[in-house]
């Protein structure tokens, strides 16, 4: 268990466990760094490669690696990884579907006071529109490390999302269990569903508590792979519920949200939906993630108010 | 002394145009700014390249980066047997692999190309691999002097010096032209050799028609002292073509029927000497 871990030490310390065993796999910073990557640069430096401040070098760079048989894991902060080398992970990474893993580090709001250029609040939706690409979000350290294991032992293109900070645990060592379906319904409820990803999550299961204290049994499911998406056991699951609240710290255009509706409409599932989410427009003030959650309406009360308000619709 | 590769220019260039007739669709000029280039490459002893075996694990990579002009391998490629000849007259087609800009499906193509900017970063990834292995793969990479307005290219460029990969050799196929117009007057790039210099490559520059000239240049791959060689090729889009060399219209436009009998009967005379 490694609770209190960052998720990026997690992540990293078993690419190096791997990485000390295997010559072949590589690892490429765009001058970010983790405590775990120290020793990492330390003991194996024909492993570890610094790109420069270049994303789309690092992108480039391990396109050529990986053609010549590397296992290669980038890492950048999320913005820079995703936007910044957009192009390069469309055109080059996706067309010819090769094995590398993108790691994000602090995604959504997680770089609050760096405000707008370091929020990541659009990546669901640019990075679940590329061919073939799998995206991952663990929800605690330990996933982080369970996720780090799959990147490794199933090598594939691959885009994981860590949070900045630690996050509370919640899985243990079971997130392997859920890794055929990429979801797990962390709490049955009834009626209304609450669904999310990663770091929301642990805001649905406070929103759950709150409704518990009256009565009201929500469920909780953390949909952690969120391309390719379960098409089969979970909008079968999601239909035994009246309603369901989908909640991302995300632009809502084409977000978490929206995968969650495709996913419903493919299934021809039939049913309400309310999701949570920062809409167009939002401000850029300094504050802190817990401040900027409020200011966007994505905070546990503001969840809270919007849940009543579909009860006292729906129920 | 290099008649043999002078008559490979001839050829390479008739394949190209047939192609393109073929299917009413390519970009000629850019190809033929590049033809002794490529020749030089496959033909010259320069990069090792085996006969019926694309993957053989010794081989040198060669990516066309400037990948609209990819389309100038493939008579190259068939001609080493890695895919039937016939795929030329399928070129672009539904049922064939060669595709107007190229990508790996197709056996002998190292990576895909379309988007600008991006060869010199996986050459450099290949190169260091190499490295790493302690193997003798070299990289080239050929590039479009418009191409080089993409910063991802001055990324690379900077990471692979640092890295000293002498064993990525970078060619500037510098036409002067980009779509609109010559590239002076469009957004001057002022002296590219200049430019790669500072960046801590060794530079040659060549005259990219003469194969003693471009031979010259690549003589030195392996003593430039620990940096990336580039070649900066001094070439005329649409070289062999009268009517097409040095004009940007041209990019990708087809001739008529009149324009083809010239281009043609062009293409009966040789114009590479050396």
């Amino acid at each position: 268990m490694s609770n209190n871990k960052l998720m990026r030490d997690a992540f990293i310390d078993e690419i190096y466990k791997s990485a000390l065993k295997d010559k072949d796999v590589v690892f490429i910073s765009a001058d970010f760094g983790a405590v775990a990557l120290d020793d990492f640069r330390e003991n194996l430096p024909e492993q570890f490669i610094h790109a420069g401040i270049s994303e789309q070098n690092m992108v480039d760079v391990g396109v050529g690696l990986a053609l010549t048989g590397k296992k290669v894991f980038l890492y950048a902060m999320a913005p820079f990884i995703t936007t910044r080398c957009y192009e390069q992970t469309k055109a080059v990474v996706s067309s010819m579907q090769l094995p590398i893993t993108l790691i994000a580090v602090g995604v959504g709001l997680g770089y609050d006071h760096a405000t707008l250029t370091h929020f990541t609040t659009e990546d669901i939706a640019i990075m679940r529109a590329l061919n073939g690409i799998r995206i991952l979000t663990p929800v605690d350290s330990d996933s982080a490390l369970h996720i780090a294991k799959e990147c490794i032992n199933n090598p594939k293109f691959t885009y994981v999302r860590l949070e900045r900070n630690p996050q509370p645990p919640l899985y243990g060592d079971k997130l392997p269990s859920y890794l055929d379906n990429g979801y797990v319904s962390v709490h049955p409820g009834r009626d209304i569903a609450l669904v999310s990803s990663g770091y929301m999550t642990h805001k649905a299961l406070k929103v759950r508590e709150i409704f518990l204290e009256d009565g009201v049994d929500l469920g909780v499911i953390d949909v952690f792979r969120i391309k390719p998406i379960d098409q089969s056991s979970l909008p079968k699951l999601l239909s035994n519920y009246k309603a369901i609240v989908t909640i991302e710290e995300q632009m809502l255009d084409g977000g978490f949200g929206g995968a969650i509706l495709e996913t419903l409409a493919d299934a021809e599932v039939c049913m309400p939906v309310k999701r949570i989410g920062i809409s167009d427009e939002f401000k850029v003030v300094n504050g802190d993630r817990e401040y900027l959650n409020k200011l966007y309406a994505i905070d546990v009360n503001s969840i809270v108010t919007k849940v009543k308000l579909l009860i006292e619709k729906i129920l | 002394m290099y008649k043999e590769l002078i008559s490979k220019s001839n050829w390479l260039r008739k394949s190209i145009f047939n192609m393109a007739m073929n299917q009413k669709s390519g970009h000629i000029p850019s190809c033929f700014s590049m033809v002794e280039i490529l020749i030089s490459l496959y033909y010259g002893g320069v990069a090792k390249v085996f006969k019926d075996n694309p993957d053989n694990i010794e081989r040198d990579y060669v990516f066309i980066s400037k990948g609209h002009a990819a389309m100038a391998q493939y008579p190259i490629l068939a001609d080493y047997g890695f895919f039937p000849k016939e795929e030329l007259n399928k070129f672009t087609q539904p049922d064939g692999i060669l595709g107007l800009y190229a990508d790996n499906r197709i056996p002998g193509i190292e990576g895909i190309s379309g988007s600008l900017g991006h060869g010199v970063g996986m050459g450099a990834g290949i190169s260091l691999n190499a490295k790493i292995n302690k193997k003798d793969n070299k990289a080239f990479v050929v590039v479009g002097d418009g191409e080089c307005y993409e910063g991802s290219i001055w990324e690379s460029a900077m990471f692979a010096s640092h890295y000293k990969l002498d064993n990525l050799i970078v060619i500037v196929d510098v036409n002067h032209l980009c779509i609109l117009g010559k590239t002076e007057d469009l957004l001057n790039q002022g002296d590219l050799g200049e430019k790669w210099e500072s960046f801590g490559w060794h530079v040659e520059r060549v005259n990219g028609h003469s194969y003693s000239s471009i031979m010259k240049g690549f003589d030195v791959i392996g003593n430039t002292a620990g940096k990336p060689l580039v070649l900066i090729a001094d070439t005329v889009k649409g070289k062999g073509i009268s009517f097409m060399e040095g004009i940007s219209m041209w990019h990708n436009k087809i001739p008529n029927d009149e324009q083809i009998k010239q281009a043609n009967k062009d293409l009966e005379i040789n114009s590479i000497i050396d």
